[in-house]
């Protein structure tokens, strides 16, 4: 047999059993009561009917699969623009196929499909707002596509929020958003490296947001004849108009006292010598505190009284307007050691660092209300008749030598330390020091280099300021002598 | 950090059906993508939402505002402000961090009534509980003519009133609640304290009525 007598073999095979089947149709057809006239329209129903009863079941099919997919639940979680996106989430592989997100696309979202019904959507959202994302599907075949909405959220990130508006140079008192400097002391004749100042204000992003000036101030001094380093920062108050002004009043008060001060007196070189040689010695205490009144004290209370004098000029202004806090501190090497005496009034932190032999002294205690935010003012009279304001502000100290002494504004330390109890944990200095030296990688700021005779500091320092903390854009503030 | 935690007390007893329960749905909306916009809100506030009917249920847990989804709110029974109160202030004590020597806690809550009727449960026994719980600012609002402001005036000196629970008026509402609730996290950074009265609030809507 050749294939093409094959072939008619068995295609008349077919038409065959075709005639066999046609038949068996007819006969059940008679012996259920159809008339020859009704057969087609019969027929042309019964297959109708069938149909519709197919189309139905599987439509039934489709909208139950519909519904397990909603009762799912899938959502979408929150995103933050031109930050990576990834959500990973499974769906019934047995059930549904052709699965798309419309809408991911013009998003910045891509939905990748995983194994065993698991759907990747990653991505990095393109702009800001509540969106709709349309999640596309196929249940039966032959059914039209199935679809289900589901809201997705996208953030701006917080830190694109901030704006930075220039202080308007026509307020009164108006002083520059950022400041720094640096104070290089050239080395000793005898070629020792000698220990540097730098220091840095950055207006806080709370501030910069509203073009408000910032408040914050600091000063520095190193006098070349008497060898003496002066350090001084102060953050005047949010609340108060003018403390921007008192700030600057105050760090410039104490600076120009001490230097006056220190410039040519025998009487307390002698007094420190005396006391470093005798401790113990009540008698020589008490001259070298009488000293350290007369220097720092009153400073202090000279900036009390220079903040007063200029609210007072002015008309309409009260002291208060001006408050401000107030740290400062002067310290002198001697072929002992490292005298330092200080003065501190308000939050902030002032702090002597000794990384050698892991110290962290606190040269006072910041003045922190019941609640925070609650704190004194170098403007507050009551703060100069406090019978006790030489033991709780006033401070001396006699040490070989430390790594660094900080002044810094609660702007700061708050984000730094978080709690008063904190500032006195070495650890936390440490890491204070360690996150100085080496910034913020994540956040792509860089640290300060503070090694010796180098002027670039300053400005590092006031990039450094500008760290990352959510809810603490407080002005900043920090000078250093190391 | 410290978090300005918010938490929103939300009537969805029967009568809220329709009309009002959308506006609500819709206003909580508006509150969540305002305060996406605000720098200050966005760190640090974190939002809650408790609703009562025949009984109250935290439908939202204190979640960071970037990270907030609309719940599923349905309007249907009667009005359990008792328990709500009761609720809130048991959640809060979770949920609220509290100041230790090392880490800072949280600002005191900000708390948001809305109601459009009468407590129908033991209204005072969740009271009590409340009264226990540390709040900074607690607004109620009594939404359209039913609500009984003297049971609010319990809960807090801060009492409000819309003349009627349509959309318009209840949008308005949200909307004070949002500036409220930015006001409220940029005061706390600026002076480091919590708002306590209406009168550090910003001034409300003409839609708002303040209940003397």
């Amino acid at each position: 047999m050749n294939r093409l007598q094959r072939k008619g073999i068995s295609q008349y095979r077919r038409i065959a059993r075709l005639n066999e089947s046609a038949l068996e149709l007819e006969k059940a057809m008679h012996r259920a009561g159809v008339t020859p006239e009704d057969k087609e329209k019969f027929l042309d129903w019964a297959v109708s009917s069938m149909w519709s009863s197919y189309k139905e079941e599987r439509m039934n099919r489709r909208i139950i699969i519909e519904n397990e997919i909603r009762q799912l639940g899938l959502r979408f979680p929150n995103g933050t623009v031109k930050k990576d996106y990834n959500f990973t989430f499974r769906l019934p592989s047995d059930r549904i196929s052709d699965v798309e997100l419309l809408g991911a696309g013009e998003m910045g979202l891509t939905l990748n499909a995983g194994d065993q019904g698991e759907y990747i959507l990653t991505g990095r959202p393109v702009s800001i707002g509540d969106y709709t994302l349309t999640l596309r599907y196929r249940t039966v075949e032959g059914e039209p596509a199935s679809e289900l909405n589901i809201p997705i959220a996208f953030n701006p990130n917080p830190r694109d929020l901030w704006k930075n508006i220039a202080t308007d140079p026509r307020i009164p008192y108006y002083k520059p958003d950022r400041e720094t400097a640096y104070l290089m002391v050239e080395e000793g004749g005898d070629g020792s490296a000698r220990k540097d100042m730098v220091a840095a204000s950055q207006r806080g992003r709370s501030h910069a947001q509203e073009g408000k000036a910032r408040d914050d101030h600091f000063a520095l001094y190193h006098c070349d004849d008497s060898d003496w380093y002066i350090l001084a920062v102060a953050d005047g108050a949010g609340s108060a108009k003018y403390s921007r002004k008192g700030s600057e009043i105050a760090c410039a008060t104490v600076i120009e006292h001490c230097k006056q001060r220190l410039l040519d007196n025998p009487g307390f070189e002698r007094a420190i010598h005396e006391y470093e040689a005798d401790r113990e010695d009540n008698d020589k205490r008490t001259d070298v505190t009488r000293h350290v009144i007369d220097i720092i004290y009153n400073g202090a209370m000279k900036a009390h009284e220079a903040v007063k004098r200029t609210a007072e000029a002015h008309e309409g202004a009260k002291v208060k307007d001006y408050a401000t806090t107030l740290m400062f501190a002067i310290c002198k090497r001697y072929d002992f050691g490292w005298f330092i005496a200080s003065f501190w009034v308000g939050d902030g932190a002032m702090c002597l660092f000794d990384e050698k032999n892991r110290t962290a002294k606190l040269l006072g205690q910041p003045d922190e209300g019941e609640f925070s935010g609650q704190t004194r003012f170098l403007t507050m009279p009551e703060i100069f008749r406090d019978p006790e304001v030489v033991k709780k502000r006033l401070r001396m100290t006699i040490v070989p030598d430390f790594t660094a002494l900080f002044l810094m504004s609660d702007g700061v330390s708050d984000p730094m330390f978080e709690t008063d109890r904190n500032l006195s944990d070495y650890d936390k200095w440490e890491e204070f020091y360690r996150k100085l030296k080496e910034g913020f990688p994540e956040d792509e700021i860089g640290g300060v280099d503070l090694s010796d005779d180098n002027p670039e500091a300053q400005y590092q320092l006031l990039r450094w300021l500008d760290f990352w903390s959510p809810g603490n854009h407080d002005d900043r503030t920090i000078a250093i002598l190391y | 950090m410290r978090r300005l935690p918010v938490y929103l007390l939300l009537d969805c007893s029967g009568s809220m059906f329709g009309e009002p329960i959308e506006a609500v749905k819709n206003g909580v909306q508006v509150l969540v993508s305002t305060l996406r916009q605000d720098p200050y809100a966005l760190e640090t506030a974190y939002l809650s939402i408790i609703t009562f009917d025949s009984k109250a249920q935290q439908v939202v847990p204190l979640t960071e505002l970037s990270a907030f989804q609309q719940p599923n709110i349905q309007a249907s029974g009667t009005t359990a402000l008792g328990e709500a109160l009761a609720l809130l202030t048991k959640q809060a004590e979770k949920e609220v961090t509290k100041t230790t020597h090392e880490k800072k806690g949280d600002w005191k809550p900000l708390v948001f009534i809305m109601t459009d009727g009468e407590p129908t449960d033991d209204f005072n026994k969740g009271l009590a509980e409340f009264k226990k719980g540390k709040w900074g600012m607690v607004v109620a609002c009594a939404a359209g003519a039913g609500a009984n402001t003297d049971i609010l005036k319990k809960i807090t000196e801060c009492v409000v009133s819309l003349d009627t629970a349509d959309s318009a008026t209840i949008k308005a509402f949200f909307k004070w609640v949002s500036a409220s609730v930015s006001s409220g996290s940029m005061k706390v950074e600026e002076t480091g304290a919590e708002a306590t009265t209406l009168s550090e609030l910003p001034p409300p809507p003409p839609e708002v009525n303040i209940v003397l």
